[in-house]
């Protein structure tokens, strides 16, 4: 590998995170701004911190937040990533009719989504919103992501190394266990950070189905639009950004990423 | 079952053996029911509305059931509105891929043990909300925002260049947004390459550009498709950004028919917008999913 | 009305859920109607016993108005408000649903300290989607706040409670302008909250004279720095106006008439938004539409920025409080927008988002800024001139959003 590419290839990443980083790096400084409005520039202060921990209203916003996130993500991987492998695997009529479900919500336009399950659950339930009826709407709109996900990758996947473990007596759970899911894990993992990115941020199919005390982050940040959005909304996505990225930094030294996301060709492990 | 020869990766020669059949169906029925219960129904729901009609309170009739909506779906004034947003989310789509590949790859060669923590860092920025990442935008392309400012500072220009609320602005942040959706499916298809496999192309043919023509690229199709299509699809459903981030410059879709459903109130026409919508997008997607697939072995 | 019919096999899915929830809430009446009745018996001879005997002394548990009682207060006959007469037991809880920063600081608390009652304070930010999600009897919300056009419609549909007057003694604070409002004669669905007028707003650094008329909006020397509002009705509607028709009209003439004139000018306009704050206050936009109260939010950290109602006239509109007919907690809504509605609480909300409300008695103790301020507080003969912007019937409305999502689009 010539080292000029490899210079230039590290220099686009290194502008590429730049890129993806420069809001961060500009909501983290207005979050000090000594102003009501997030826009101008006027002096240096800790105001907004302070008033953050006094706000109940958004706290317990981004606690809902993170609570509707932690579900959606945990079940749309599980069903998602099942989903995609089964998928891939899949032979026969039923295949066709699968893909096209699949493809279903990301194709639908999210107020109709939104609506839709408004409309399901007051009809069914006669409910109008509340945690359960957001977390279900959110996995439904998340599974599809990781199922795409995990599909491409167990797609590609050499299915001689199943073959090869079913050769070696293993069982078709066996194999899918101790071969397949290994091998598709950072499609896996990739799946359920795109879930969370997906539900964390979500307006449209959560304020339909928001109930009350479910108001989450966005819900809460959205309604500022028409005031102005304070610089608490900074502060507090500042604060976990920081959380975040000590969390990353300790498992990080604590080694959790060692050789999770591997290259290709492993040897399937002796069951 | 008879045995087949096994000569390239997803062949459709793979012998079928017992359990498998039984496997496969277990693994996708949870997700196919749950789709099937909270989408399709609801979606069933939608599609009841759209043979209404609302009334002068604004309720819902439902009796006679009608198609008017679907006669004035094909409004001409909706052709523009679908052409921008086409043309966004395509736009949006190949510089998220440009951007995304070499990333992608860069990480995953490049990244060593570290891989895991760089993808991780790609999505950190999503840790935060979106409409706090767009108004940073906003104070760094208005007026007199960061880039406008250095660039005066510096000397090279006089007068503030139009960044906010142009086609321009929208597009960098929805391929801003976008953006982890790409890289992430195509992080996964790139990372299963196998090192060799890339040196023995190299030695097979003479510059690294064949090489990755001929062997990577096919390689890392599924992963291409996939983000092609996790990134144009929702670009085609995001009308906030063009809201906030154009101006509403641009009208997209999406934006007439959450114009129609929550400002105008008029759920039964929104509906059947929608599920046209739907519908269309669908189609148009599995013909350039089989056109795309046609080539890979075995898909 | 067919979508009401309840013969059996052509009941849609929506009628019964309308009348479950019609049901549950009549329900909830009923028991209302119960209580206050009874208090409503004790309170009265309560009166008796203390227009007979002396006024009355310490407050009850719950007494019904603001702390000190101010001196010019319009207590009208001030009876039920001064009197320790005994009132229904509120609810323990209250569901509130609003916009943000839409009332003023400590209202809320004021409010929770005053009676035991816990305010479930929610926030929205699209009043359509709020009105969805309110459905057709609050969905577990209380209280809300309806556009005051809107109120009719819903009033009709059986979205709203019919208020129970005795429970809310400072209407009379109302001045005489308000009681009677013509989209909710006598307030017997809704209290008036606030209102509001929109015009244009513009920087006056910017702009080489003062405008007067909303033409400035297709001014060329400011090309690129022209927003409009994001809202079919209003932008429309300031354009209706502009070429002398109303801005309600169901002429489809007339309406392509304004949306040529908007077409003409779109080549300049930089930004079609409701959040004209965030444009001006960036520095991207010189003149826009804006709501008048909105502008006087900028006009606090910003001094340049100025405001104007159009020579050819503008709009108006006001902001309800209502009970939504599913409520659960009728009696400590009740409480609250008699909480609302009393001068220095109404003055509070007023001196902290800078709409002036419709509470005459509150005026001794609004700030003088905003009671000076012309963007928020306008004379009255200019009000007088100002639409207001009714809900259209459907077919209209189709003719406005053909017209506007092609010009949009174009």
């Amino acid at each position: 590998m010539s080292h000029e590419r490899n210079r230039w290839l590290a220099a686009f990443a290194v502008t590429v995170y730049a890129f993806l980083f420069a809001p961060i790096v500009i909501l983290i400084i207005f979050s000090f701004n000594d102003a009501r409005r997030v826009f101008v520039w006027r002096g240096f202060t800790t105001e907004w911190y302070g008033r953050l921990f006094a706000n109940d209203d958004l706290l317990d916003a981004v606690l809902v937040t993170f609570q509707v996130a932690a579900v959606a993500v945990v079940v749309s991987t599980v069903i998602g990533a099942a989903l995609g492998l089964g998928l891939a695997r899949l032979r026969g009529r039923g295949r066709a009719p699968a893909e096209m479900l699949l493809l279903l919500p990301i194709v639908t336009p999210e107020i109709v989504m939104g609506l839709s399950l408004l409309l399901f659950f007051l009809q069914l339930f006669d409910s109008t919103g509340s945690f359960g009826q957001l977390s279900i709407a959110h996995v439904t709109f998340c599974i599809s992501y990781v199922a795409i996900t995990v599909r491409a990758r167990a797609a590609g996947m050499d299915p001689q190394l199943e073959e090869a473990a079913r050769d070696l007596g293993d069982t078709a759970l066996g194999a899918l266990r101790h071969v397949t899911l290994p091998l598709i894990m950072p499609a896996v993992v990739a799946g359920a950070l795109l879930a969370f990115a997906l539900s964390f941020d979500d307006y449209v199919v959560t304020v339909f189905n928001s109930g009350i005390g479910t108001t989450t982050l966005p819900l809460y940040i959205y309604s500022a639009i028409k005031f102005g959005v304070s610089p608490e909304i900074n502060a507090i996505s500042t604060i976990i950004v920081a959380v975040v990225s000590l969390a990353l930094l300790i498992a990080w030294r604590l080694g959790a990423f060692r050789g999770a996301a591997r290259t290709p060709v492993a040897e399937p492990e002796a069951a | 079952m008879t045995s087949t020869a096994i000569d390239s990766p997803g062949a459709a020669g793979l012998r079928e053996r017992a359990g498998d059949r039984l496997r496969n169906a277990l693994l996708v029925l949870p997700g196919i029911g749950w789709l099937l219960l909270f989408f399709v129904v609801p979606l069933a729901f939608i599609v009841v509305i759209s043979l209404g009609r609302r009334d002068e309170l604004h309720r819902i009739v439902l009796d006679p059931l009608t198609l008017e909506n679907y006669a004035q779906v094909f409004n001409p004034i909706f052709l523009p509105t679908i052409v921008q947003s086409l043309y966004l989310a395509t736009a949006t789509t190949v510089v998220s891929l440009a951007i995304g590949f070499p990333i992608a790859y860069w990480i995953s060669r490049y990244g060593g043990h570290r891989k895991t923590l760089l993808l991780v860092l790609v999505m950190l920025p999503f840790w935060t909300s979106w409409l706090i990442r767009t108004y940073s935008w906003m104070i760094v392309l208005r007026d007199n925002g960061v880039v406008n400012q250095a660039l005066q500072a510096v000397g090279l220009t006089q007068e503030p260049l139009i960044l906010l609320y142009t086609d321009f602005s929208v597009i960098l942040g929805m391929v801003y947004g976008f953006l982890p959706f790409t890289i992430l499916p195509l992080f996964v298809s790139i990372d299963r390459l196998d090192p060799n496999l890339i040196a023995a192309a190299r030695d097979l043919y003479a510059d690294g550009r064949q090489a990755f023509l001929h062997v990577t690229l096919p390689l890392v199709r599924p992963g291409l498709i996939a983000a092609a299509l996790l990134t144009f699809i929702p670009a085609m459903g995001d009308f906030v950004t063009p809201d906030i981030l154009g101006g509403g410059q641009v009208t997209t879709i999406a934006k007439v028919i959450q114009e129609r459903f929550l400002d105008g109130r008029d759920w039964p026409y929104g509906s059947a917008l929608g599920f046209v919508l739907t519908i269309l997008t669908l189609l148009g997607t599995l013909v350039a999913l089989r056109t795309l697939r046609r080539e890979v072995v075995g898909e | 009305m067919t979508g009401d019919s309840r013969t059996p096999g052509r009941e849609t899915p929506f009628d019964l859920a309308l009348g479950k929830r019609l049901t549950e809430a009549q329900w909830t009446r009923r028991e209302f109607m119960a209580r206050v009745a009874a208090f409503g018996l004790t309170a009265a001879l309560t009166q008796l016993l203390v227009a007979c005997g002396q006024a009355g002394a310490s407050p009850s548990a719950a007494p019904a108005t603001a702390t000190p009682a101010p001196a010019g207060t319009i207590a009208a006959v001030a009876t039920p408000t001064a009197a320790p007469t005994p009132i229904p037991d509120p609810e323990p809880e209250l569901n509130v649903y609003n916009w943000l920063d839409y009332i003023g600081d400590g209202v809320i608390e004021s409010f929770e300290e005053k009676y035991p009652v816990k305010v479930n304070y929610e926030l929205f930010d699209d009043i359509y989607a709020a009105y969805e999600k309110l459905g057709d009897d609050g969905n577990g919300y209380d209280v809300s706040f309806p556009i005051g056009v809107d109120v009719p419609s819903f009033r009709e549909a059986g979205t709203l409670l019919k208020l129970d007057q005795s429970l809310i003694p400072n209407l009379a604070n109302l001045g005489p302008e308000w009681s009677n409002p013509g989209y909710d004669p006598g307030n017997q669905y809704s209290v008036p909250y606030v209102w509001w007028t929109t015009g244009i707003g513009y920087d006056t650094t910017r702009l080489e004279e003062v405008p007067t008329s909303s033409n400035v909006l297709w001014d060329p020397r400011y090309r690129n720095h022209i927003s409009l509002m994001d809202d079919y009705q209003e932008t429309m509607g300031l354009t209706l106006i502009q070429k002398g028709f109303s801005a309600n009209t169901t002429d489809p003439a007339e309406l392509d008439q304004a949306i040529a004139r908007l077409t003409e000018g779109k080549p300049i306009v930089r930004t079609w938004t409701n959040d004209t704050i965030s444009a001006m206050t960036g520095g991207d936009i010189w003149v826009g539409m804006i709501w008048g109260s909105d502008l006087y939010q900028i006009s606090l950290e910003n001094e340049n920025i100025a405001y104007f109602i159009p020579q050819e006239g503008g709009v108006r509109g006001s902001d309800t409080m209502a009970i939504y007919s599913g409520a659960e907690h009728p009696i400590a809504a009740h409480l609250f927008i008699n909480h609302m509605l009393d001068a220095q609480v109404s003055a509070a909300n007023t001196n902290f988002i800078g709409y002036m409300g419709p509470n005459l008695a509150a005026q001794e103790f609004i700030d003088e800024a905003i009671l000076n301020d012309p963007a928020v507080n306008p004379d009255k003969a200019i009000l007088d001139k100002l639409e207001e912007l009714l809900d259209l019937p459907n077919d209209v409305d189709k003719l406005y959003l053909d017209r506007w999502q092609a010009y949009r689009a174009g």
